[in-house]
């Protein structure tokens, strides 16, 4: 989450062109929207048992368990002055999905977007995304299934209470999937990554090129980490 | 010697509303008779910018716990931020507020 935030600045800075980045979470962790309470949405206890991380992010939207196994994570940082950028979050939810949608395409999955923010399959989630801007960068991140556990998604998450626990487990079986679930076939997080490339060439008309983080992105990312984003201020702000 | 008998802290009422095709919200609400003494605005929607959340709980304080009345400041302070709002609308808040106040004091 530093080093998002530390592209976004660099960009801003124009330091480093409209950037597309992946990656995963090492070691896995829970992210919780910026109006979220992290008491209130996140069993630390349990995280800390299972050296799950915990953190507060800069973008609105709920609680998401990212497996480092089964879920890969993008985001995007373009200026606010790009084409595929609208005044209108909705309209831009909807242009900025779209390359997800068809990167998924391409692996063969019917995916559609659904407003505000997800990307489903007949129905069932396999994406939720959230979006932020400022400094004249519209940052939007969101995460692709590539597993899901729901066990272990409940295990980490609050629950109302015990009883309800079971109920919100065959909840998420029947609203949220997963590629593996819709392929039944393993998908790599290289071949995922290849098809959303394309997707979003295709989608946005536009040529992606391979880079590097910079030192400034490096640094940045460092600072944040240890002035915000490890900071208890920061993630159980609310 | 004076003897000051303190009125107990009301108790902080909590409610979450689920918005038909949208976000949760939660609100965590201590009132001060029929006002809002102090108020709390937690969910999954969006709000741009981010930052205002805490000046739009600010601004409530001291507010008169009625639908009509939260929604009609939420919207002001929304035209005044030119701020975004998304998953929820300013009803939305003012009907969990007003659901928090019944379960608080």
């Amino acid at each position: 989450m530093a080093l998002d935030e530390a592209i976004a600045v660099a960009r801003s800075k124009n330091l480093v062109p409209n950037t597309l980045r992946f990656f995963r979470w090492k070691p896995s962790a829970v992210s919780i929207g910026y109006f979220q309470g992290m008491d209130e949405e996140v069993d630390t206890a349990a995280c800390d048992s299972k050296g799950i991380d915990y953190v507060r992010r800069r973008t609105g939207g709920g609680a998401v368990y990212h497996d480092r196994d089964g879920e890969l994570t993008y985001s995007m940082f373009i200026n606010l002055e790009h084409r595929l950028v609208s005044k209108d979050f909705q309209e831009t939810y909807g242009t900025l999905c779209s390359g997800l949608v068809s990167g998924l395409r391409f692996l063969g999955i019917q995916a559609e977007f659904k407003p505000i923010n997800d990307i489903v399959v007949g129905g069932k989630k396999v994406s939720g995304n959230a979006q932020t801007r400022g400094m004249n960068v519209v940052h939007q991140h969101g995460t692709v299934l590539l597993e899901v556990d729901p066990s272990l998604m409940f295990a980490v998450l609050k629950v109302p209470n015990e009883k309800i626990r079971d109920k919100l487990i065959k909840s998420v079986e029947e609203r949220v999937t997963s590629l593996h679930g819709l392929l039944k076939r393993e998908v790599s997080f290289d071949e995922l990554k290849e098809a959303l490339v394309k997707g979003f060439e295709a989608s946005f008309k536009i040529t992606l090129a391979q880079g590097a983080l910079t030192e400034f992105e490096e640094q940045r990312a460092a600072e944040l980490k240890t002035e915000k984003y490890a900071r208890r201020g920061w993630n159980f702000k609310r | 010697m004076f003897l000051v008998s303190r009125r107990n802290r009301a108790e902080v009422g909590k409610a979450q509303y689920k918005v038909e095709g949208g976000k949760l919200i939660k609100v965590q609400l201590r009132n001060e008779a029929e006002k809002i003494e102090y108020v709390k605005i937690t969910g999954d929607f969006f709000l741009h910018p981010e930052e205002l959340i805490d000046e739009l709980e600010k601004t409530l304080e001291g507010s008169e716990i009625n639908e009509g009345v939260i929604a009609g400041q939420i919207k002001a302070f929304i035209k005044k931020h030119k701020a975004v709002l998304l998953g929820a609308t300013p009803e939305d808040f003012a009907k969990c507020i007003v659901m928090a106040g019944e379960k608080s004091d």
